[in-house]
């Protein structure tokens, strides 16, 4: 099981590795940063500061993660629909291809 | 029902988990009276986890989709193919159509024509006989042995037109007018251009006007030499002029 996710993991960075959709870890430092309680009032301040530039960054990655789920390809429908698409094309190109066989090599003499 | 697209559900899950993020970070800054219990507070974190799982796993599907969508593309590319095929050989079968209707159009022609033909046989002796006839006197084709110069035309002369019933109508004397006749068809006869037999000289003489003049009868007829052109009455004249005979002359 383990290894199923770790290639499934491996598969996913290998396809999407220049998309960056972690955002709990951004998170998780700003809670890190609003809890440290500092003595000192300028380092307060420069953690507050911090603090908001985090914030900053957190909205920055979210807008981020959003244009790049625009960016990828296939996902206009759910797989579903997807495969039932598939399915639909390779039976149309199988009678396309019936057709063109059955009509281009027809002898003048032969009755269908 | 319509399912929802994976963008759909990314997009969802990323304005959860930016609404859930706010709720935290709004909480931890509130002062200690407004602020949740600790039980919502563990449940929010959970909430927030369980979103960033479902993301994950919604990526993996949106990956499996993309490797689906390079399946659908190809196929499609195989699509369009059979298509063009298609078309081009709709275009070749129309062409054919129409070469073949002409040629049908025209064989049932063909097959009136022959249907009316043998209503009115005709033999191919008598088409043979009248043909002859046509091309007997060189109306069709100049004799083998004509050169430039000589007098003879595919049409009467006038020389041919006077003696004829017509020109002998005013003329009471038959009998001079029949033996000038059989002289002047053995001078239509004759070969080569221009040469007159010397039993006939006498009856060409040249007119102080310049005029050559053939003696008829007790008379002498002025002829239409190759320069001169006569005014048409009102009967056209003959012209042996070069200049207004058919091109077949020339060849």
């Amino acid at each position: 099981m383990d290894s199923d996710n770790q290639s499934q993991e491996a598969k996913l960075s290998v396809g999407l590795e220049e998309f960056n959709f972690d955002i709990v870890p951004v998170i998780y430092e700003i809670f890190c940063s609003i809890e440290k309680d500092h003595h000192d009032n300028s380092a307060k301040t420069r953690e507050s500061q911090d603090c908001s530039q985090k914030v900053l960054e957190l909205q920055k990655r979210l807008d981020q993660a959003r244009a790049e789920v625009n960016l990828l390809p296939g996902i206009q429908f759910s797989k579903e629909e997807q495969l039932n698409h598939l399915e639909a094309l390779k039976t149309q190109l199988r009678l396309k291809q019936d057709l063109l066989q059955r009509h281009r090599f027809v002898s003048p003499f032969h009755k269908p | 029902m319509s399912q929802l697209s994976t963008k759909q559900k990314l997009l969802n899950i990323i304005d959860d988990i930016e609404l859930i993020a706010k709720e935290l970070i709004e909480n931890a800054i509130a002062p200690k009276a407004n602020k949740i219990s600790g039980q919502e507070y563990a449940q929010l974190t959970e909430l927030l986890v369980a979103k960033d799982t479902e993301l994950k796993d919604t990526l993996k599907l949106a990956y499996e989709q993309g490797q689906i969508n390079k399946k659908i593309e190809v196929v499609k590319a195989e699509v369009e193919k059979q298509d063009q095929e298609i078309s081009k050989l709709q275009k070749q079968l129309k062409e054919a159509e129409q070469i073949l209707s002409t040629a049908i159009y025209q064989a049932n022609q063909k097959l009136q024509s022959i249907a009316l033909a043998k209503k009115r046989p005709v033999s191919s002796e008598e088409l043979i006989k009248f043909a002859h006839r046509i091309s007997a006197s060189n109306a069709v084709c100049a004799p083998l042995t004509w050169q430039q110069g000589d007098p003879r035309r595919p049409y009467p002369t006038d020389i041919e037109m006077r003696l004829g019933t017509l020109g002998r109508l005013s003329d009471p004397v038959n009998g001079h007018i029949l033996q000038q006749q059989s002289s002047m068809s053995d001078l239509h006869r004759s070969g080569p251009a221009g040469e007159v037999p010397a039993s006939n000289q006498n009856q060409f003489a040249w007119h102080p006007s310049g005029e050559i003049h053939i003696s008829v009868g007790q008379g002498t007829v002025a002829m239409d030499t190759r320069n001169h052109k006569q005014e048409t009455e009102d009967v056209e004249v003959m012209s042996t002029d070069s200049s207004s005979s058919s091109s077949s002359d020339s060849q």
